[in-house]
């Protein structure tokens, strides 16, 4: 971010000849935990080792700190922040902050955890989303103690606020069926920023208080493979320090924040195929999956490693909500209204990524627009029926169905709610494509290392690996396919960061 | 055609690292792939997270990009987020340098705030810059 990156001995003309390279072969490299008895001697100490810069990272970094922990954390590229930095920086809170309750919002833990657990994917980690939900106010309130600013503003927009308001309904709580499972609150939390650069302002902040407390920081320094004691335990890290390699020990544990893998095209391919056709892998070039392999090679169970978010993004404008989503058949399949991560789901996941948005006179979006690319129009349903080559009869069947209801403002399918139910009526009638590899479909990683509440990794076995932790987009957390709502993310890598970092800090040095 | 794109990008490379940016200008008389900008618009679609392409003088996590040929680099008003080398910079964005900067964009500006790995594939970047140029005339919305 800020801070001036740090290369150790490295002279500028070197960096301008190498750095490129060594970075990649230091992110593509992957090997099995060395073993203690391989390592002549430690080139650096420390209590806590934070892999990752992102907000998991910081969090992590913050707690250990705090709680006595001499912390070293490391990024492996020149500047900090990691994904967060690059995202809206969205902290998905509830039950009562005290941003909520500044603005009048009433919310409630069942409310948020109904929602979370009911809108979301099948068996998600009710052990994490309880324990998120309940201490999510006091969590608001670390944040805002770190220094994150927020504004007693309230957006009632569809999309991320960026123009100072700080909260706003970020997910699917207003279209059914979210709206069916608890009472909808807004539950967005955004910092301050202008534009879309919350998730700068958010590590702005959580950065600057490593500084405060004594957090040693490098950047340029890259994690290469676990060091393991004869039983397992962590007890450190090789890396890549300006194309030399360092053992750091981390006396009391280390926790993995590195992030997903989207940027990974190999690892997206073989774990998550759903996404790797999507136009966009979203998330800064780190996102590389090194710390998923170094703990899998340390024995860590990975889970829900093929999901992650996709976002068909059909608003703004809103109005165009009133057209409707069909399939390859012709056919509905989605509340048109609900979060564009609902939506990118059930694009990518459950219509191998095709989809398109059929609109008539009124659905004011303008022709030339570089989220999807229109693809047809025509003077008749009918006729642009045969222009997408449609089973015959199909989306006509759809449209009058779906028209002769939202006359009368149902729709018996998904629900669509009132303020976007109209009639898809009049020429010209246009077609969108939505398919992932056509429309901008901004994609990350959700599947990571198995860990407890507290981030201890754990192994197929249910059992934990002494000394080592994870958390962010590194673990397996509370994010899902569908992705919900914006905040969930960042929330929990914020969140279980934070347990994770304390939770290293208080483990016993080991010898 | 790629053998003297990836020597371009060296040239810029060296010219930087030895003369700095003044140099850079005869960078930008070197001939250019023509690319195609619709399919531009998609290899710009993972630019996009960070960077507007609006009249509007509003900024993402990087500079806004409408109209971007033309203009000195580093010195958009209302952006603060330029590395040092980059609000000292001293050359004019072209359709050759940004193709060039793009092929490995922190190998060639290790100072750079972008943390992203650019496009290395030639055809995907004259794509790309063909979708810029479109910009410059059009804007995004027109």
């Amino acid at each position: 971010m800020s801070q001036a990156p740090d290369f150790p001995g490295l002279k500028r003309r070197e960096l301008l000849a190498g750095l490129g390279a060594a970075a990649v072969s230091g992110l593509a490299a992957g090997a099995e935990p060395l073993q203690e008895a391989q390592v002549q001697a430690w080139d650096i100490s420390t209590d806590v080792l934070v892999a990752g810069s992102g907000s998991a990272g910081a969090s992590a970094a913050i707690e250990a700190r705090q709680a006595g922990a001499d912390v070293l954390l490391i990024e492996s590229l020149p500047h900090f922040g990691g994904s967060s930095a690059m995202s809206a920086g969205v902290v998905y809170a509830g039950a009562g902050t005290a941003l909520q309750r500044a603005l009048g919002v009433a919310d409630s833990v069942e409310a948020m955890s109904s929602f979370i657990i009911g809108a979301g994917g099948p068996h998600p980690p009710l052990d994490k989303i309880q324990l998120y939900c309940e201490q999510s106010p006091a969590h608001f309130g670390w944040l805002v103690a770190q220094g994150v600013p927020y504004a007693e503003k309230l957006s009632t927009a569809m999309t991320v606020p960026t123009d100072g308001e700080s909260l706003y309904f970020s997910g699917a709580e207003r279209a059914w069926p979210g709206r069916d499972l608890a009472v909808p609150a807004p539950r967005g939390h955004v910092p301050v920023a202008r534009g879309m650069t919350g998730g700068r302002v958010l590590m702005e902040a959580l950065l600057a208080r490593l500084d405060v407390l004594g957090v040693v920081r490098r950047a340029g320094v890259a994690g290469q493979r676990l060091v393991l004691a004869g039983d397992g335990r962590a007890l450190g890290m090789e890396v890549n320090m300006a194309g030399e390699r360092k053992t750091i020990r981390a006396r009391r544990g280390v926790v993995l924040a590195s992030g997903g893998f989207i940027h990974n095209r190999e690892m997206v391919r073989n774990y998550a195929p759903r996404l790797y056709d999507c136009s966009v892998p979203w998330g800064n070039m780190g996102d590389q999956g090194m710390g998923i392999n170094m703990g899998i090679a340390a024995g860590a169970a990975a889970l829900r490693m093929a999901q992650g978010f996709a976002i068909v993004p059909l608003y703004p404008p809103e109005s165009v909500l009133s057209g409707i989503v069909v399939n390859a058949s012709g056919q509905r399949f989605v509340a048109e209204d609900t979060y564009y991560g609902v939506l990118g789901d059930a694009i990518a996941y459950h219509q191998q990524g095709r989809a398109w948005l059929i609109t008539g006179e009124g659905s004011h979006l303008p022709p030339q627009q570089d989220n999807f690319p229109l693809v047809a129009e025509a003077n008749t349903i009918g006729d642009l029926a045969v222009k997408l080559d449609f089973p015959r009869g199909a989306l006509q069947h759809s449209v009058a169905y779906y028209n002769r209801h939202a006359e009368n403002g149902t729709d018996p399918m998904f629900h669509k709610s009132a303020p976007f139910l109209r009639p898809v009526q009049g020429p010209p009638y246009r077609a969108w494509n939505l398919a992932v590899d056509q429309a901008f479909v901004p994609v990350h990683t959700f599947g990571g290392l198995h860990t407890t509440v507290d981030g201890q990794v754990l192994n197929s076995f249910g059992e934990a690996i002494p000394g080592l932790y994870a958390a962010g987009r590194t673990a397996a957390g509370l994010p899902g396919a569908p992705y919900i709502a914006s905040g969930l993310s960042v929330g929990d890598c914020t969140f279980f960061g934070r347990r994770a970092g304390l939770a290293a800090a208080a483990q016993g040095a080991s010898a | 055609m790629t053998r003297p794109l990836v020597a371009l990008a060296a040239v810029v490379l060296a010219l930087y690292a030895t003369a700095g940016w003044a140099q850079l200008a005869t960078v930008s008389e070197m001939p250019l792939v023509a690319g195609d900008p619709e399919r531009g618009r998609l290899v710009f679609a993972q630019c996009r997270t960070c960077h507007y392409t609006v009249p509007e003088q509003i900024h993402g996590n990087g500079p806004n990009l409408y109209r971007i040929f033309g203009m000195v680099a580093g010195k958009q008003p209302g952006f603060e987020y330029y590395s040092v080398a980059m609000a000292s910079a001293e050359f004019v964005w072209t359709p050759q340098l940004m193709y060039a900067w793009l092929e490995n964009p922190i190998a060639a500006l290790p100072d750079t705030t972008m943390m992203s790995a650019g496009v290395p594939d030639p055809g995907q970047r004259a794509d790309l810059i063909a979708y810029l140029q479109r910009l410059s005339v059009l804007g995004s919305g027109d």
